[in-house]
């Protein structure tokens, strides 16, 4: 519990309206998407860098655990408050400061939602291609911490590859900038990209400036149907070693494709066993191409039908149906554990297959899901968390599939990140000296421990 | 108690989030209190027993205008709306509501209601006036833009059976909704007109009451249930055709929320089954009875808003547009987001003002800018909010139904 003093020290920096901690208010933010709740013991909405420097230096004085949280949609509890302490929540600092065509990039404020930036771009004749499945959730501020990948990954990059420059309010209350707003930038250290993927361990970013491209002039969608999860899997492979290069490229199961139609009613193939959504974009002529390109060599593959969309009405069901996927599955189970390890793209189809052959073993049901393009498996793990022994074999699958990933040169986690759900595991993947280099950053930026702990690192030995 | 099939749902949230920015009260406040899945997620802790239903709580529940955004976007299936309304009953059931609260919703659940009069009168020197107006207001609404009386309540204006002038092609029952009979006669003439130009007899059971959504929606669920019992009782429909409504709130009571809360309650809910399957909105029966040849010109340019009630609730999105473009020389406008709430909810623009002024005016600014002047919409709250939020004088707020009659006339 924090004493009252504390309170006072917060309300008179935020007002009692932004300032919250009755049980209601404390028990709503205690959860993401992910399957922990942990209780703070305030949650602050600051409006101002400044701000959130006051509530840095409060925090820091007093010596209390910080969080910072944007949305919530986060799948691993970095958004959580391990050890209680405050959640600073920036939901209502959510303001687009600039759009600016002439050198085409945008400032924003962390709380704004991805997709809200993305359409207002979009309205100015320009694009911003980080693209969650939560990006109808998830805000600016929690994507830059967590280095949010997404669908469009495959063609355009992650959120690491669109940041310019960030304000940053350091845990002692500092504030500081990071980059510019230039697109080429070699000053010092590239600390716009070290708080990038830090998951809120390092600094509290105040302010976002984004790099923006020309918005492709035309987009098609195909979804490409097989009767075979391995030939799915294998088209991928060969598309991406073949030079083609689609801007979105996700494999489904039939599992998922029952559970998008139920909810969406789009008259997906029940019958097939897994499909490809895939983009085009770019200019006209070299998208009709391209279309044509890609659907010939599904075919070839395999495919048993490719159907391409004729509007983009078509396109934004499709999509709709693709963002709507982790929640679709709770038709099915009511939890669900979504593992993001990544693999080479040449190792999918015997990655999907052994994932299969995992959950099958310790008798898990599981959705195949992956941002295929990329290699970043997300297989949905469909379980009830009320029910302790299923939970365990959902572990011990979650185990076997990091273990078999990192054998063939994956990574631990794609795009969701560590927080809690693979803190556990961070010693697999990374050496005693870089973990040793890590903490001495985490030391530097936040020698007292108080933001965001208990998750990305171990902190008991720090 | 929340039943066990409601119960199970709350294990269905996986907290995706997706219900949030969808959330016009959400997209005001900004805190996860406000939001759908925070409000599942309270629901859940109370049933869990690790939180009690509260003051607070209850006010957050009642953060919520029930326009079921969130519940057609919930991708898991969890039908919060139910959800929200059953946990509204249970605050209820613990705390009772405030006394105005109570008063207010068992005289509008009544017949005959002479303070319902006085609400909206010219003589509102009365003590119920407090109830409803704050500093000239009725929530967002200045006094000034509220609706004047119906000089008789409509049900008073009409015979129990009105027939076609020429021969008869088909026969209905009529509810009227409290608010046609009380305040907006012209709607309730409309439709009589309109059907009975197109040879459709009206029947209108005169002992009809408040469809009881107001008083189910705010948890009063006894209250709602006497309205129930009462109104299946008249409108056993027999051989009539449908029983049409002018109300999307009222035509959801009918078609879903008396077998829902009868089935909650743990009543038969097979008579209220059986009504469901017979109410449709006067849109969707006006629509299928190909009304183009009925209707003379009318110059104008009209706009449509979709209430919650007529979107979401039952599914009806094309009927009213569809009648409003069968008007000669009417040229039909879709506003930006016409599928979003404009603000009212009811009783929410009274409880929270701000938030439903904010949500309005997204609203307003749609309307102004499709250059309309007329924006219809089948409901009458969302008629009070747009009319009483709109500073222009010119622009209409109307039944798509009035417009039918208009030019019919």
């Amino acid at each position: 519990m924090l004493e009252e003093k504390v309170f006072e020290e917060l309300i008179s920096i935020v007002g009692a309206e932004r300032c919250k901690r009755s049980k209601e208010d404390l028990l709503t933010y205690c959860y993401d998407a992910c399957i922990h709740e942990y209780l703070p013991d305030a949650v602050v909405f600051p409006k101002s860098a400044q701000e959130v420097a006051h509530i840095m230096k409060t925090a820091s004085a007093h010596n209390i655990f910080v969080t910072p949280r944007g949305a919530g949609s986060g799948l691993g509890g970095e958004a959580l408050a391990k050890y209680g302490g405050i959640v600073i929540c920036f939901s209502m600092m959510n303001r687009i400061l600039e759009i600016n065509t002439a050198n085409r990039y945008a400032v924003v404020e962390p709380g704004v939602v991805i997709a809200d930036l993305q359409k207002a771009v979009e309205r100015a004749g320009l694009f911003y291609p980080p693209d969650p499945g939560s990006s109808a959730v998830a805000t600016m501020g929690g994507s830059v911490a967590m280095n949010a990948g997404g669908m469009r990954g495959v063609k355009y990059g992650v959120t690491k590859d669109y940041l310019l420059g960030l304000e940053i309010v350091l845990p002692s209350g500092e504030m500081m900038m990071t980059g510019t707003v230039t697109s080429k930038d070699v000053t010092g250290y590239d600390l716009t990209r070290l708080i990038c993927g830090s998951e809120g361990t390092l600094a509290l970013v105040t302010r976002i400036n984004v790099r923006l491209l020309p918005k492709p002039k035309t987009k098609r969608t195909l979804l490409a149907i097989y009767n075979s999860i391995d030939a799915a899997g294998d088209t991928v492979s060969k598309i991406i070693e073949a030079g083609i290069v689609p801007a979105t490229l996700e494999l489904m199961d039939k599992r998922l494709i029952k559970a998008l139609d139920d909810f969406t009613h789009l008259g997906f193939p029940l019958d097939a066993e897994a499909v490809l959504l895939m983009d085009v974009d770019g200019d006209p002529e070299t998208v009709e191409n391209q279309v044509a390109l890609v659907a010939d060599f599904c075919r070839r593959q395999g495919a048993r039908e490719v159907r391409v969309s004729s509007s983009e009405k078509e396109n934004e069901q499709l999509w709709f149906a693709r963002r709507s996927a982790f929640g679709a599955v709770a038709r099915m189970r009511p939890t669900c554990l979504i593992e993001d390890a990544t693999v080479p793209v040449s190792f999918l189809t015997a990655t999907i297959k052994k994932v299969i052959e995992i959950c099958e073993r310790n008798r898990v049901q599981v959705a195949v899901l992956a941002h295929a393009g990329d290699g970043n498996m997300h297989p949905l793990m469909l379980c009830d968390q009320r029910d302790e022994e299923e939970m365990a074999r959902v572990n011990k699958s979650m185990d076997e599939i990091v273990d078999y990933a990192l054998s063939v040169g994956g990574t631990l986690s794609g795009e969701h990140g560590i927080g809690v759900n693979k803190a556990r595991y961070l010693p697999k993947q990374l050496s005693e000296t870089s973990l040793k280099m890590m903490k001495a950053i985490k030391r530097t930026f936040d020698p007292q421990c108080i933001l965001n702990p208990g998750g990305f690192l171990d902190y008991g030995a720090l | 108690m929340i039943s066990e099939q409601l119960r199970e749902q709350v294990y269905s949230c996986i907290k995706c989030g997706l219900c949030m920015n969808t959330c016009p009260v959400y997209r005001q406040l900004y805190f996860e209190g406000a939001s759908p899945r925070g409000k599942v997620q309270l629901i859940k802790k109370i049933l869990e027993g690790e939180l009690e239903i509260s003051a607070y709580f209850s006010s957050l529940l009642h953060t919520c205008l029930l326009c079921e955004t969130c519940t057609v976007n919930c991708p898991s299936g969890v039908d919060l709306n139910r959800l929200m309304k059953a946990a509204r009953a249970e605050v209820v059931r613990k705390l009772g509501l405030p006394l105005e609260k109570r008063a207010l919703y068992s005289l509008l659940s009544r017949n005959r209601l002479l303070p319902f009069f006085m609400f909206w009168g010219r003589t509102l020197e009365t003590p119920l006036r407090s109830l409803i107006l704050k500093e000239g207001r009725a929530g967002t609404i200045p006094a000034t833009r509220l609706p004047r009386l119906n000089s008789r309540p409509l049900l008073d204006q009409y015979p129990q059976i009105v027939s076609p002038a020429g021969p008869r092609v088909g026969r209905v029952l009529y509810f009227v909704g409290c608010a046609t009979n009380y305040l907006f006669e012209n709607v309730g003439r409309a439709v009589i007109t309109t059907l009975n130009s197109m040879g459709i007899e009206v029947i209108i059971p005169r002992a009809q009451v408040c469809c009881g959504f107001p008083a189910g929606q705010a948890g009063m669920r006894k209250i709602a249930l006497r309205n129930i019992r009462q109104n299946l009782e008249l409108f056993d429909p027999g051989d009539a055709d449908a029983v049409v409504v002018d109300c999307a709130t009222c035509g959801t009571a009918l078609k879903k929320e008396y077998a829902n809360i009868l089935e909650e309650m743990g009543e038969n809910a097979e008579a209220a089954r059986r009504l469901g399957q017979k109410v449709q909105d006067i849109s969707e029966y006006l629509s299928k009875l190909d009304p183009a040849k009925y209707l003379k010109p009318v110059r104008g340019r009209v706009t449509y808003h979709d209430p919650c009630h007529l979107l979401r609730s039952q599914g009806i999105k094309e009927p009213p547009r569809n009648l409003l473009k069968s008007i000669p020389d009417m040229e039909f406008v879709e506003m930006a987001g016409a599928d979003v709430c404009c603000g009212g909810g009811g009783a929410f623009q009274f409880d929270h003002p701000d938030v439903a002024a904010g949500i309005t005016k997204n609203k307003v600014q749609a309307i102004m800018e499709t250059g309309a002047h007329f924006v219809a919409t089948g409901c009458p709250g969302c008629r009070l909010q747009i009319h009483g939020s709109l500073g222009d004088e010119s622009i209409k707020v109307v039944h798509p139904v009035e417009l039918l009659a208009l030019a019919i006339s």
